[in-house]
């Protein structure tokens, strides 16, 4: 019986369902603490719990800093998707489509999922590796210790800025790749600008403006609350601070995949 | 009374490191806790400033702030002195709305006063010393007068003069708001030169307890021991 037992602990199959009992274990705690952290940001908010100063210097971090890259990366895309398709698009007699093709790629699905992991990468890596150098350099510690709330000091200044900016930052930034998809389509395909922005507003309706900024709020207050609940609950020194960060990054992509499919299952289904 | 601990008990998975301990601290003492890493010193501290929950017995604390002097300083990297110390009084809504910001810039220079470091204001962490770091947190810490003051290894990694600036201040501390002190260490003059009276950690219990002097006459195991840092002895290192 011991025997077939120290066989059974060491086979792939035990050993794999261990493992995926230790993932699934961390996952569930970790969307515990997400939503522990998130239920506690809203009640402060509720609480009229808001420091304007702080709220003002987040808010130029996750815009205004995160502008070029997020532009750079948006703008890209357009250029990608619109070297590829506008050719075909000419070949195929549909050139009165390419601008009502892009704009709605863009505004429905490329601005705010690429603004998404632009601002993931660039603000919320900061957010989690900056509050969990604050854990294990027992800074927070510090604010609990002066009864100072440190969730409603840390959290929501950085989700409320999330929330205000990341609309700014996904319209600038659907504008510049439409633009840019207008000067890509004449470039690759030869169509002029009129008839690409002729097109353009033929398939875009108020819902779909509407759907995309609510969608980038959702992106961003997510962002900030995932970033800053895994550098918030980091433990151990360097490599603490790294595998928050690492978390952060993870969980925010996984985050935005998500809510985006739950916006079209919503709105556009 | 401002401080009394009843057979306070806490265990990290399974394994316990504070163990069924009591003791009291009155206004205007200062008890030092000390004991080899790992014996459960900190852990008492931050179980006493509530950080981290207990399992069972009690903690009963006169009405007041409690302030914690970290072993690193805990200084706010991004915040500069002056901030750093005002912390509390700009981030408490009933703190905020008590004092002016002319008032709170004169409690920073009186607190900064205090600890011998007149006019840093406005200079970061990262531009000072080990040991105005740690006296900059000493000025946080007393900022809203607090009637008890936890000590979390105040002098490690200091050189010897800083550790005596240091520990002035703690005995200075005392004298200047009569608050109940605990100063965990293992640094002998600091127990010496602050310390009214001792309690000795290993296991999470309490091995000792009495005066510095009383250490100092090694009457028990431990107290050699810990006194001559001896190998040899009921106190066996945790690998």
């Amino acid at each position: 019986m011991i025997t077939l037992r120290k066989y059974l602990k060491q086979s792939a199959t035990y050993k794999f369902f261990t493992q995926f009992g230790i993932i699934f274990a961390d996952f569930l705690d970790t969307l515990g603490k997400i939503t522990q952290m998130g239920l506690h940001v809203a009640k402060c908010v509720l609480k009229g719990e808001i420091e304007p100063k702080e709220l003002i210097l987040q808010c130029e971090r996750f815009g205004i800093s995160s502008l070029p890259i997020t532009l750079s990366i948006v703008g890209m895309t357009s250029m990608i998707v619109a070297s590829q398709v506008a050719l075909e698009m000419v070949k195929q007699g549909g050139s009165g489509l390419i601008g009502l093709l892009m704009t709605m790629l863009i505004v429905r699905e490329v601005g705010a999922i690429m603004s998404g992991f632009a601002l993931t990468s660039m603000i919320g890596s900061s957010l989690a590796s900056e509050l969990a150098t604050m854990r294990v350099t027992e800074q927070i510690d510090a604010i609990d210790v002066l009864s100072v709330d440190s969730v409603s000091y840390l959290f929501v200044p950085r989700v409320l800025s999330g929330l205000i900016m990341m609309p700014v930052v996904v319209v600038i930034a659907s504008i510049v790749g439409v633009i840019v998809g207008a000067v890509t389509s004449d470039i690759f395909a030869g169509l002029t600008y009129r008839a690409y922005f002729d097109s353009a507003w033929l398939g875009l309706y108020m819902k779909d403006l509407g759907v995309c900024l609510l969608k980038a709020a959702t992106f961003g207050a997510t962002i900030a609350l995932i970033s800053c609940s895994c550098g918030y609950f980091a433990s151990g020194g360097a490599k603490g601070v790294g595998l928050a960060t690492n978390k952060a990054v993870v969980w925010s992509f996984i985050a935005i995949v998500v809510l985006d499919m739950v916006f079209a299952i919503l709105f556009f289904f | 009374m401002s401080i009394e601990v009843k057979n306070l008990v806490k265990a990290f998975d399974e394994k316990t490191v504070i163990d069924d301990i009591s003791f009291k601290v009155n206004d205007g003492e200062i008890l030092a806790i000390v004991g080899f890493s790992g014996s459960g010193k900190s852990t008492v501290l931050k179980l006493i400033c509530g950080l981290i929950p207990y399992d069972s017995g009690e903690i009963i604390t006169s009405e007041g702030d409690i302030a914690m002097v970290f072993q690193y300083s805990a200084l706010f990297d991004s915040l500069d002195v002056e901030d750093n110390i005002s912390f509390a009084l700009h981030e408490r809504k009933e703190l905020r709305k008590k004092f002016t910001e002319k008032e709170i810039k004169e409690i920073v220079a009186e607190k900064l006063e205090l600890v011998g470091l007149k006019g840093i204001e406005s200079k970061f962490p990262s531009e000072l010393s080990g040991g105005m770091q740690k006296r900059v947190s000493f000025a946080r810490a007393i900022v809203t007068n607090p009637n008890t003051i936890l000590y979390d290894e105040p002098t490690a990694g200091l050189d010897p003069m800083s550790s005596t600036l240091i520990e002035d201040y703690i005995v200075s501390l005392k004298h200047e708001i009569n608050a109940a002190s605990i100063v965990v260490t293992h640094q002998m003059s600091t127990i010496t030169r602050t310390a009214d009276r001792v309690i000795m950690l290993y296991d999470g219990k309490i091995v000792f307890e009495g005066t510095p002097e009383e250490l100092l006459k090694q009457e028990t195991p431990y107290t050699k021991q810990f006194v001559t840092a001896s190998l040899e002895g009921p106190m066996q290192m945790q690998a």
